[in-house]
């Protein structure tokens, strides 16, 4: 990388960031319905990724007293993954769901075959929730 | 209550819940990879109940100070008061970073999301690093 790019840190002047391919690279490991390892879960039971010409979206179902709740599709910031993840890097997605009462950041990443999302909820309608981060895991099941 | 899945229906009492305790977040945590090309150090401090966190990164002639930055916290449920991670965001003008961390085990699990607002056609970008947090003890 010769141009004087600006930078906080070394890791923005990685010439890596530069490759186009760095944009989207293995983004097929991300797509298409993953559903929670555990069986168990009160959380999200299943997530489908979708990968169009321009973006990604991410849709989820969580799980609800009387049957599944349905996030609402959102779409997904793709980022480069400069980390090596047993030789399968992938790109990661970043999306965030609003639901108004509730706004849950989520990060999503391809490791070994398993989908990882972390979710940071952040609750807005007073109820006294405390805000929190999980973590869950998802097998891909097309 | 409204949830979206149902471990967030929970009890709760808004009126007793009060701050929560965010002292095993301040101090001096230190990147476990010495060779790290981005965030070598973090310092975490509490004022009010407000945890504030300053950024030392590497950069090609020494370590660069990002400034202070507020973090909000976040806890292990919606029922707990156990700090278990925070984000915060550093705006740089020419790009931003997202902070998001876990802690496991001791350590902090950092997300970091780069995000170029300049043009350079420079991907966006993810890294996760590991923290230890200097304590001094052995």
């Amino acid at each position: 990388m010769t141009q004087p790019f600006e930078f906080k840190q070394s890791g923005h002047l990685n010439p890596a960031l530069t490759d186009p391919a760095a944009r989207t690279l293995n983004a097929d490991k991300l797509t298409g319905r993953w559903v929670n390892t555990n069986r168990e879960t009160r959380g999200i039971a299943e997530i489908r990724i979708e990968q169009g010409s321009e973006r990604f979206s991410v849709s989820a179902a969580g799980v609800g007293a009387d049957g599944p709740v349905a996030w609402p599709k959102t779409g997904a910031t793709a980022l480069a993954n400069l980390e090596e993840e047993a030789g399968q890097r992938a790109v990661a997605l970043a999306a965030t769901f609003d639901f108004g009462f509730m706004r849950a950041e989520t990060y999503l990443r391809v490791n070994k075959g398993v989908l990882v999302i972390v979710l940071f909820n952040t609750f807005r309608d007073e109820s006294g929730r405390s805000d929190y981060v999980n973590r869950e895991f998802f097998y891909r099941q097309d | 209550m409204q949830f979206a899945q149902i471990c967030d229906r929970v009890e709760t009492d808004a009126a007793t819940a009060g701050p929560a305790d965010v002292s095993s977040l301040t101090g001096v945590w230190v990147n476990s990879n010495p060779d790290t090309n981005g965030i070598a150090r973090m310092v975490m401090s509490e004022a009010g109940g407000k945890l504030s966190i300053q950024v030392y990164a590497v950069g090609p002639e020494g370590l660069i100070d990002w400034g202070a930055a507020d973090a909000q916290v976040f806890m292990s449920s919606p029922s707990s008061r156990v700090v278990a991670g925070f984000t915060c965001l550093y705006d740089f003008g020419f790009a931003e970073t997202r902070l998001q961390a876990m802690i496991m085990k001791g350590l902090i699990v950092l997300a970091e999301f780069h995000s170029f607002k300049d043009g350079s056609r420079r991907a966006d970008y993810f890294v996760r690093e590991y923290f230890a947090l200097a304590h001094g003890r052995y």
